[in-house]
């Protein structure tokens, strides 16, 4: 494809993040709103979303553009990404797939399989990967300009708040839910992509009474890292991280995008990371374009298939290892029925 | 009511709700929970219960919710405009589907500033605010609809703590932590009528199930009633904190009326321009730094509303329902605190040790 064609790209799923991430960074590219189709098998979401951002034209169902799509990005619920996202590879179209790439390893397998078969791209929105003191982190690692890390502490606590429309976090079925695998998947690409690989579940356990778990805790190790992973969607509490290296302690908070705070020596030091990218927005802008020029073939992805895999078989090892967390304020006899 | 009952449960994504909904389900009884939109069912999920969309205020949802219902345990609260409509919307439904008992969750604030030894012959008393009035206003709809042939039964706890408390579990520990919050020298001497919320939930089931329960209220109070400043201080030993700083009564009451006006200035910005509050918070460091300050001392600062509650000299009797239903509250304020520190430990909320200004 040249530059001269601007690409169509399909938006398949109308849900909460279409509407809060994928339009608004859309609308900034006009040529390519102007060409947006939209798919949902819901016409009331089509209708409403259409009514906001004027598109070229709005679909029921996936299977009418794929012989229309340039691209396509999936936004879909997660046990439904690597249905669509197979159907659209397999003709050699280009896919954006939303996270968590898929409900398992062995389903994003697939995904890079046949996007390697086809020779087309599969683009997977990790943003976070692109988030100024995130991949600062990653430099300083991998340049070890502090020394190995030797231990990783990771806290995610914020209330359950997505819009969600369908609701499939909560009513799907278990494999595919859950705070680990839906907020979980940027936290543990983080630390897959930090460490330099997957590193091994040393123990993990969750709230889950048989349904989608709210709170998640994960201990880990790589070489000689330790870590462990605390989420829960039940309070706002600090989201922050902490690195502590041979020779310095690297911490950040998941929110303040451009700030590192240094532990050297006894002293510590803000380390400010000078970028563009400040919101969602900005990074949801920058996945855009790129997945663009991505069907352009004129850049590579930001972010690609394989590169999360190890996130995710760490996060399916983490399932299989999981217990069921000690709650005490849940009377004992009453739970182990249930569990 | 028999064990097939199908209990439907308003306000099952929160704390009162959820822990109704949950020790329901785990006894193995019947249960439908009820939420106020899929974004506040990440609690219950973690069961393979029976969820349904049920916003108070959308009385098409509440149909859908109430089909095959015998029994509602009203514990959905909304915004304190909705509290009243949204109780009569639950009513009319519940009528309409002829349910055979209709629990309300009230709460001990009807009684106003009524001090002394208070038990449910006293009358309910408007103090001028919007919740307290909503909630006198939802339970007058109820006795309506008990009039109507809606079996009623109403439950006024005063303060519930506990696994899941936003207000007297997480944000208190959050002010705790924070290291701004003390001890209120004479104005916070008042009596804390606590309640751990397992507690409440079996007295809130005893009256689910008792013959003698339609048509009365009951008030479910805890095993201790400490002053506010004992709870503080509890909590932060709990906590393990530093002890807390004294604060004498003229300065926090000087604080907090200073206070006050920002907190209703910053709160109608943030309705109006959250936007714009957030992409300012985004790109310029120096405002996120002034926000952050700013949000840390209105959470640390208590409001009037607080003041008013710390200072009031009340005792709220549950011997009604303790003669009636067989009502004991079993958790003392020690073991409350364990285990609310121990799941504050667990959602991360001690992981990283607060510093002043700083979340």
């Amino acid at each position: 494809m040249t530059r001269s064609k601007v690409p169509h790209i399909a938006l398949i799923g109308c849900g909460a993040i279409a509407e809060e991430y994928y339009l608004p960074a859309l609308a900034s590219l006009p040529e390519i709103m102007e060409n947006l189709i939209l798919v949902d098998e819901n016409p009331s979401r089509l209708d409403k979303l259409s009514a906001k951002y004027p598109v070229r034209r709005k679909v029921r169902d996936y299977r009418e553009v794929q012989n229309e799509a340039d691209g396509v990005i999936i936004a879909l619920p997660t046990g439904l990404h690597a249905l669509v996202g197979v159907e659209f590879l397999s003709r050699g179209i280009p896919v954006l797939c939303e996270k968590p790439l898929a409900e398992d390893a062995a389903r994003a397998r697939i995904l890079i399989e046949m996007a390697h078969q086809k020779e087309t791209e599969l683009v997977v929105n990790y943003l976070q990967r692109i988030i100024p003191h995130f991949a600062m982190v990653k430099q300083l690692l991998a340049s070890k300009t502090f020394g190995s890390p030797l231990k990783m502490e990771y806290v995610i606590g914020e209330i359950f708040n997505w819009p969600t429309v369908s609701g499939f976090y909560f009513k799907s079925d278990p494999s595919t839910r859950g705070i680990l695998r839906d907020r979980g998947a940027h936290a543990v690409d983080h630390i897959c992509w930090w460490l330099g690989g997957k590193p091994t579940v040393i123990s993990s356990c969750n709230d889950s009474f048989g349904g989608s778990e709210a709170v998640a805790h994960v201990e880990f190790e790589r070489d000689s890292c330790k870590g462990k992973l605390v989420m829960s969607w039940f309070a706002d509490v600090p989201c922050r991280f902490s690195i502590e290296c041979e020779k310095a302690t690297i911490e950040g908070e998941i929110y303040d995008y451009q700030k590192l705070i240094i532990s050297e020596n006894g002293r510590k030091r803000e380390m400010i990371v000078e970028s563009p990218i400040h919101t969602k927005l900005d990074v949801a802008r920058e996945i855009a374009s790129n997945f663009v020029a991505v069907i352009q073939k004129e850049e590579r992805p930001l972010v690609c298939g394989s590169d999360v895999l190890e996130s995710i078989e760490f996060t399916d090892e983490a399932y299989e290892k999981a217990r069921l967390m000690n709650m005490p304020w849940y009377r004992f006899e009453e739970v182990q029925d249930v569990a | 009511m028999s064990p097939d009952t199908l209990t439907l449960v308003t306000g099952a994504g929160g704390f009162i709700g959820g822990w109704v909904a949950e020790t329901l389900y785990l006894r193995g009884e019947p249960v439908r929970a009820g939420v106020h939109s899929w974004s506040g069912a990440a609690r219950p999920a973690r069961f393979c219960m029976d969820i349904v969309p049920c916003n108070i205020m959308n009385p098409a949802e509440l149909d859908e919710a109430m089909q095959g219902v015998s029994q509602v345990i009203h514990c959905a609260k909304g915004s304190d405009e909705s509290i009243a409509q949204g109780t009569q919307n639950v009513l009319e439904a519940a009528y309409r589907h002829g349910v055979q008992r209709f629990l309300h969750v009230s709460t001990t604030e009807v009684f106003g500033q009524q001090s002394g030894r208070i038990d449910e012959t006293f009358p309910c008393q408007s103090m001028q605010d919007p919740y307290a009035d909503n909630k006198i206003q939802a339970e007058n709809v109820c006795w309506e609809y008990h009039s109507k042939g809606l079996p009623m039964v109403i439950l006024r706890p005063p303060i519930v703590y506990g696994p899941f408390s936003k207000t007297f579990t997480v944000n208190l520990a959050y002010k705790l932590l924070a290291g701004n919050w003390g001890i209120f020298k004479g104005a916070a001497d008042g009596l804390c009528n606590l309640i751990y919320i397992s507690d409440l939930v079996d007295g809130i089931l005893l009256a689910a199930k008792s013959d003698l329960a339609p048509g009365q209220v009951f008030i479910l109070n805890g095993p201790e009633q400490p002053t506010w400043n004992e709870y503080f201080e509890r909590f932060n030993d709990a906590l393990d904190l530093p002890p807390l700083k004294v604060y004498e009564s003229q300065g926090i009451g000087f604080k907090t009326r200073l206070m006050e006006p920002l907190r209703d200035s910053i709160k109608f910005a943030r309705n109006r321009f959250e936007r714009f509050i957030k992409l300012v918070a985004a790109r310029q460091r120096q405002a996120r730094r002034i926000m952050k300050f700013v949000e840390t001392r209105m959470k640390t600062t208590p409001r009037v509303h607080d003041l008013k509650l710390y200072g009031r000299r009340a005792t709220y009797l549950s011997g009604k329902a303790r003669h009636m239903l067989g009502y004991q509250p079993v958790v003392d304020l020690e073991e409350g605190l364990q285990m609310s520190v121990q799941w504050l430990d667990q959602i991360g909320m001690r992981n990283f040790r607060y510093t002043k200004g700083a979340r």
